[in-house]
């Protein structure tokens, strides 16, 4: 599903590069895990997938499309859940979803029936006139999730999905993402939460400096480095010192 | 044509959106149309005062007369009747003296102190006699009048508060210049003509108004180059309002550019470059609403100056008789206000730059563009300098549609100038944004 070659990113006036010669390769229809610690260049890929930033260097394959010439076609593959919530903190979750949806070129009943599927599936149903800033912090990670979903995307995309929310919408949101995998979706996923990874993830990439440097099945990685688990496999591979 | 319906479906949301998002924020709908209304309506009440003309505005003269003769009595007379000024003679039941009238005039309580010099009167009448004899005697009028030596000195004291403008004092020395002129140039000739006394004794009153009308031969007529009723609304609303109107609208970039900030910060942009389609669309349905927002804040204010100015003392707008012009040119200048928002949105990463930015920036285009005052009376440099400022030429089509009977063919050139200042304005924000995405 995902093929990323070579690729090469320095933003402007930084002081190092972001990715430099970055390669992994994806299967469909799997969940994959972007790990990496701080700075590791995450975002920067996930950024670039969805043609928000462009590459220097190097080539993004999504779904058989290319981020250079395609980047119509795979924005309508590909649903992004970027980190920060982006949607309208004044208007209520069904307007902010409502608009996406418009966007996407949804109309009439099958949007409405579309947003309350998902609203009910998050268990926002309730509150769906509510202003999405008067959301708790896990509200409005789920309301952020939902937006990325109603035009069906084939691949799933969530930068950090679960940072900074309450345990039951962290379930919540884990057990949606095991079913929209069974239903044949592939997902790419980042977090640092990495107990959360190895629980959810077929396949996990481990970027560091900007270079991948582990690459594998989640089990087989962890056992072939004599790991306890994700975490330690993690540290292992890319030591314990503070970054910043 | 597939591609084109979801174009305008994407552009219809994005207005529907915008609109949701300006209906919730009640503070920003009051700046963007209450406090434009509540400025124009302010400055056009405060800026009238400098704009009248002085005959309409009655100012206190404090007066003393040392004289108490003939041309003392006249000036009074004179000065008296003229409606813009109001003679006062004694302050807390006390006459004024010399020493009186320089302290409250130095002290800001009064504005003008006149002094009339004693023997005022006595000094112009003997200049008088002399030109009368000097006059009878080369065209052999029987008459002599009694004459001596002049004596120089007698001239009348004015004062001035130390902080009256320039313009003030040359109007006020004019007006008294004026009434001396007159007073002195009717003494004269009430003296010529009684060295044309007949033998028997009789003043010749015919000679004296024959040349007083003679005096009068030539006249100064104000005309007009447009219609009377056009010209009859050169006042200070016509000016005031369409300038203040203009600013006011200029501000809407203060919810563009924070709307725009606002969206980078909280991540929705991020969300709408997400979704496929032009971002173009998206951008073009957020510019449709801010322009008719623009408008109808435009609409607004002028409506404020055709039936709300009159309620409070002052003449009703004249919005000239080209409605259709008057709009595509409230479309262009809100477009170009819109545009500067977007600019000023883009270029600025935080609100804490961009609003002050925003603000101050039009304060200085507007001085520069003559909203605060016309820019016939600042300097040369300043005059080419309004070139640079939308704003100027705004007002400038403004004053054509109101003021000189514009057409629509005669204003295209101006408004083409203000689409290429739009046209400007997006190409830089276009290079930044574009620059940014490196």
């Amino acid at each position: 599903m995902l093929q990323i070659n070579n690729l090469h990113k320095t933003y402007k006036h930084a002081l190092e590069p972001s990715l430099q010669g970055l390669s992994i390769q994806f299967s469909t229809g799997i969940i994959a895990g972007l790990l990496g610690p701080n700075g590791a260049g995450k975002t920067t890929t996930i950024s670039i997938i969805c043609g928000l930033v462009a590459p220097d260097n190097g080539d993004v394959v999504v779904l058989g499309d290319n981020v250079r010439s395609e980047l119509d076609s795979i924005k309508r593959k590909v649903g992004v859940v970027p980190q920060s919530i982006a949607l309208y903190p004044q208007l209520s979750v069904f307007e902010n979803l409502q608009y996406v949806g418009k966007l996407y070129g949804l109309k009439g009943t099958e949007l409405k029936d579309k947003i309350y599927h998902y609203l009910r599936i998050f268990g926002l149903d309730n509150n769906a006139k509510k202003a999405i800033k008067h959301f708790s912090g896990g509200m409005k990670r789920r309301a952020n999730i939902i937006a990325a979903l109603l035009h069906e995307p084939v691949l799933l995309i969530l930068d950090e999905p679960t940072a900074g929310v309450d345990v039951q919408s962290r379930n919540m949101i884990m057990d949606f993402l095991k079913m929209y995998n069974g239903q044949g979706h592939s997902i790419i996923y980042t977090s640092h939460l990495l107990e959360e990874a190895q629980e959810l993830c077929d396949e996990v990439a481990i970027i560091d400096n900007g270079k991948l440097v582990a690459h594998g099945n989640t089990e087989d990685l962890i056992s072939s480095y004599h790991a306890n688990n994700l975490e330690d496999l993690f540290l292992k591979i890319t030591g314990t010192k503070v970054r910043d | 044509m597939q591609k084109k319906a979801a174009s305008v479906s994407r552009i219809i949301a994005t207005i529907i959106n915008e609109c949701r998002l300006f209906l919730k924020d009640i503070a920003g709908l009051s700046l963007l149309l209450l406090m434009p209304i509540v400025l124009t309506v302010i400055m056009a009440l405060i800026q009238d005062a400098p704009f009248r003309e002085y005959q309409n505005i009655t100012f206190d003269v404090l007066w003393v007369d040392n004289d108490h003769g003939q041309l003392a009595k006249k000036l009074q007379e004179d000065f008296s009747q003229a409606k813009q000024f109001h003679l006062v003679t004694s302050v807390d039941d006390k006459v004024l003296d010399d020493a009186a009238v320089k302290a409250l005039v130095q002290k800001g309580k009064y504005q003008i102190g006149i002094v009339i010099p004693n023997g005022l009167s006595a000094e112009v009448i003997n200049s008088a006699n002399q030109i009368a004899n000097d006059i009878g005697s080369k065209i052999g009028a029987p008459g002599k009048l009694p004459q001596r030596e002049s004596r120089p000195g007698n001239d009348i004291q004015v004062y001035f508060d130390p902080a009256a403008k320039q313009t003030f004092k040359l109007s006020i020395m004019n007006a008294l210049e004026k009434f001396t002129t007159k007073s002195e140039a009717e003494l004269t000739l009430s003296r010529l003509a009684k060295t044309m006394k007949s033998q028997d004794g009789n003043a010749n009153d015919s000679v004296n108004i024959d040349l007083q009308n003679r005096l009068r031969a030539v006249g100064i007529r104000e005309a007009s180059p447009v219609s009377a009723s056009i010209y009859g609304a050169t006042n200070s609303v016509q000016h005031n309002v369409p300038a203040w109107a203009i600013f006011g609208l200029f501000f809407i970039i203060i919810p563009i550019a924070g709307n725009m900030i606002g969206e980078r910060e909280d991540g929705s942009l991020t969300r709408l470059k997400l979704i496929p389609g032009s971002y173009f669309d998206i951008l073009f349905g957020k510019l449709f609403f801010y322009v008719m927002v623009g408008v109808v804040q435009f609409y607004l204010m002028l409506q404020a100056g055709v039936y709300l100015l009159p309620h409070l003392g002052l003449p009703a707008l004249y919005m000239g008789h080209a409605p259709i012009s008057l709009f595509i040119t409230a479309a262009v200048i809100s477009l170009t206000a819109t545009s500067y928002g977007v600019l000023i949105g883009t270029v600025f990463r935080t609100a804490n730059q961009a609003l002050p930015f925003g603000s101050i920036s039009i304060v200085i285009l507007s001085a520069i563009g003559g909203i605060w005052v016309p820019i016939q009376i600042l300097p040369h440099a300043l005059q080419q300098l309004a070139k640079v400022s939308p704003l100027h030429w705004a007002l400038d089509i403004i004053n054509d549609l109101f003021l000189r009977n514009g057409s629509f063919y005669g204003i295209l050139p101006k408004l083409s100038l203000l689409l290429g200042f739009s046209a400007v304005f997006f190409i830089i924000a276009g290079i930044v944004e574009k620059r940014r995405k490196r």
